[in-house]
């Protein structure tokens, strides 16, 4: 499966707002970004008339790049060249960009002498997504909501052409319209209409919007800490298994985060390391990346587990995860002063992150490491002395700690009261069907990927009688090679063909 | 609507007086409910005057508190569902009500009595860390709760009677019996004997006739003569191949070796 773009959906907007404007006066793209869309455009019209969706997913693909290279000549350009002169589209388009200069680029000359007679309703819905875009990248509060009413004019639009061959397009307007929504902090106002389209995409099978949809869905009920609204809304629905990667990756974010608020912290963790795997390279989407990993370390500790150090010397991750690194450190060390310190000096960050709750939770986590390291180093210890350790508030407390910490199985003992000691027991052997049940459940994961990677080949159609046409000249010109007995070479340009 | 107006008194004036008088309360409460239903304002929908919504939500809060005071938990529940729309959705519009946070708090040790901690922090999640750590009607439960995981088991005991208002009372037995309940568990696994005198107070038992009946409930051996009380030590495990589901892996295994070859 092909890596698709993948917003940092997280991420601060200033910081992609940043990314924008920096990449702007150095074009050296080898495809100037208007006949990359004229191109796309095509490509467009040949998935429609061939019924062949992939054409559209690769237009999409090349969202992101070509995001960051528009402005308002360019769209205009495309515009201009793509649609006939009095074309109704092509004013209802202009209207969304500002009055440019006279368009003084030389090369849509050679295009202005065929100006296609008709365009498919699928290539005005991707010029629509592209000015949508465009004017969100802007930072004026005025153009972001002009976004948001050809956002809400285009969701119309789709709705009711309503043709099939728009779905792929429709789901990555539907993002669209939830980052306009977003920006003008009305996510709540979208809802109903998230949720009306999320029920006609479950009906028709649009398995692409649908999948968006319920992502935009979860994302706003987080926004506002409704977790038991998402969690009716994950329960009551089904995400579709053909959804593409970065979708899945957002939605095994947002169930983690579902689960770690509900004390579910081994499925929290099995999604959030899907959302990691799942997830775009580190460099594509930092943003997503590291809001990600900020949950896996918090799930990770609330599980008992300790991360590993590398995580933290990652390049990208290394300065967003520092306030989690300093609460690994105290978790691991048991202390229970200094967890409460660097609670404290990082306090503002955890709540930006949305993880205080989370990490406040953390408290018996530290006591319960604290107690675990005293069992492994003494045979017998004094209750007074764990309290003293563990700067407990008194002997009784310890008592009943110790007590719990024995029930829960986080240390094999027993508590002598007549003498106020706790006797440590011996550990467990680190061998039994545990290990064999993990061990089998990594194969299953390594089988199931190949299996995944079999089904996701792509055999064209009739590829096979070209191979067979090869093979048959192939085997004439070696009939003439061994008359002429002479070497030749057996040229393979014909086996492949360009998929 | 003046039929509403007169009603709504009338509950007003049962509520206040001292002792409330709940029977008549809970009668002008379904009389009242039925007139919110037919005003439109039970369920609020589309625009309706603020100061009715205000009226409204009085109406459920007293209803809230009603049925906390007459032990009626489902009763509870449903009050505190309709008064949800109020807090979260009209939360901008309506001015605060000095009611919320109680409720809120009321609701929140309800859930950590019936041991519904998933939805305990779910609900927890919904309100801002400042209030959390300021209000005392919420920071009561959060602490109970955050001293029942950590086993601080004598913190909650001891913080029964600090409870913020008079209706938390109401849930103090239940959590009380839920904690000795937990200690129990943790003695059986902790301790092989333990001296009744101890145990009472580890229990918080005040004399020993309730320990005495307790540790019947709880099936202990009980050595009256030594003064004792015996647990029984469990055997050891006993460890069993899963030769089942190793089978049926190693098949599997062998079923899509097959196929990649």
């Amino acid at each position: 499966m092909p890596d698709v773009e993948m917003k940092p959906s997280e991420a601060k907007p200033a910081e992609e707002k940043k990314a924008t404007t920096e990449e702007k006066p150095a074009p050296p793209a080898p495809i100037s970004p208007v006949v990359e869309i004229k191109n796309n455009i095509a490509l467009i019209d040949r998935a429609v008339s061939t019924l062949e969706p992939r054409f559209t997913h690769r237009v999409l693909r090349t969202l992101t790049a070509l995001r960051k290279r528009l402005d308002d000549t360019i769209l205009r350009n495309a515009v201009e060249t793509i649609y006939a002169h009095d074309s109704a589209v092509k004013a209802s388009l202009l209207v969304w960009l500002p009055e440019a200069a006279v368009a003084d680029q030389s090369m849509d000359i050679d295009s202005s002498a065929k100006t296609p007679s008709e365009v498919v309703p699928e290539a005005e819905m991707y010029l629509r997504l592209l000015i949508i875009h465009h004017l969100l990248a802007s930072t004026s509060e005025e153009v972001q909501s002009k976004a948001l009413q050809l956002a809400n004019e285009t969701v119309e639009k789709m709705q009711s052409l309503n043709r099939r061959s728009m779905d792929a397009i429709a789901a990555k307007i539907w993002y669209a319209v939830d980052r306009a929504y977003d920006l003008a902090a009305e996510i709540s106002d979208a809802r109903p209409l998230f949720l009306a389209a999320q029920r006609t995409a479950a009906l028709r099978n649009d398995d692409e919007a649908h999948a968006a949809l319920i992502n935009c869905l979860l994302r706003s009920y987080i926004a506002y800490n409704l977790y038991d609204q998402a969690d009716k809304l994950v329960s009551k629905t089904t995400f579709p298994a053909s959804a593409s990667n970065a979708q899945f990756a957002r939605y095994h974010y947002y169930l983690g985060r579902i689960r770690a608020v509900q004390l579910n912290y081994s499925e929290a963790h099995t999604n959030l390391q899907q959302a990691i795997r799942r997830a775009p390279a580190a460099k594509t989407a930092p943003g997503f990346y590291q809001s990600v990993h900020k949950y896996f370390v918090v799930v990770e500790l609330l599980m008992g587990d300790i991360p590993a150090r590398s995580l933290f010397r990652h390049a990208v991750l290394e300065k967003a995860l520092h306030a989690y690194f300093e609460t690994v450190k105290a978790v691991r060390t048991g202390s229970l002063t200094q967890f409460q310190t660097t609670l404290k000096a990082h306090a503002a960050q955890f709540a930006d992150d949305s993880t205080y709750t989370l990490i406040l939770r953390l408290r018996q986590n530290v006591i319960k490491t604290g107690i675990r390291r005293l069992s492994l180093s003494y045979a017998r210890i004094s209750l007074r002395d764990i309290c003293v350790k563990l700067n407990l508030d008194s002997e009784e407390d310890a008592e009943y700690i110790v007590g719990k910490a024995i029930r829960d199985g986080v240390i094999e003992g027993r508590i002598v009261h007549e003498k106020g000691w706790m006797e440590c027991g011996s550990q467990k052997s680190g061998y039994g069907p545990e290990v064999s049940e993990v061990f089998g459940r990594r194969i299953a994961f390594c089988l199931d990927l190949h299996n995944q990677s079999v089904k996701a080949m792509r055999y064209p159609l009739n590829a096979h009688r070209k191979e067979l046409a090869a093979a048959e000249g192939a085997r004439e010109r070696e009939k003439e090679l061994a008359k002429e007995i002479q070497e030749g070479d057996l040229d393979e340009e014909d086996l492949g063909g360009d998929f | 609507m003046t039929q509403l107006k007169d009603l709504y008194e009338e509950l007003i004036r049962g509520f206040n007086s001292k002792p409330s008088d709940l029977n008549k309360c809970t009668v002008t409460l379904n009389k009242l409910k039925l007139g919110l239903i037919e005003a439109g304002l039970l369920l609020p929908k589309g625009d309706v005057i603020l100061g009715d919504l205000v009226v409204a939500r009085e109406v459920l809060e007293i209803g809230a508190i009603v049925s906390i005071r007459s032990r009626d938990i489902p009763s509870f529940d449903r009050y505190f569902a309709q008064l949800q729309t109020f807090y979260t959705d009209y939360s901008e519009s309506l001015p605060p009500s000095k009611r919320e946070y109680p409720i809120r708090g009321l609701n929140l040790i309800r859930l950590l009595t019936q041991n519904r901690i998933a939805d305990f922090h779910t609900t927890l999640e919904s309100l801002d860390a400042d209030v959390i750590a300021k209000n005392p009607f919420i920071s009561h439960p959060v602490n109970l709760e955050r001293w029942l995981m950590e086993g601080s088991y004598s913190k909650v005991w001891n913080a029964r009677e600090e409870a913020p208002a008079e209706e938390y009372k109401f849930f103090v037995d239940s959590l009380m019996g839920t904690i000795r309940n937990e200690i129990a568990s943790c003695e059986e696994a902790a301790y092989e004997s333990l001296p009744l005198k101890d145990a009472a107070t580890l229990l918080f038992f005040p004399n020993q006739s309730g320990l005495l009946l307790f540790a019947k409930e709880r099936g202990w051996q009980v050595d009256i003569s030594a003064g004792t009380i015996n647990f029984k030590t469990k055997g050891e495990e006993k460890m069993e191949i899963p030769k089942q589901r190793l089978i049926s892996a190693s098949l599997a295994y062998a079923r899509e070796l097959e196929q990649i070859v």
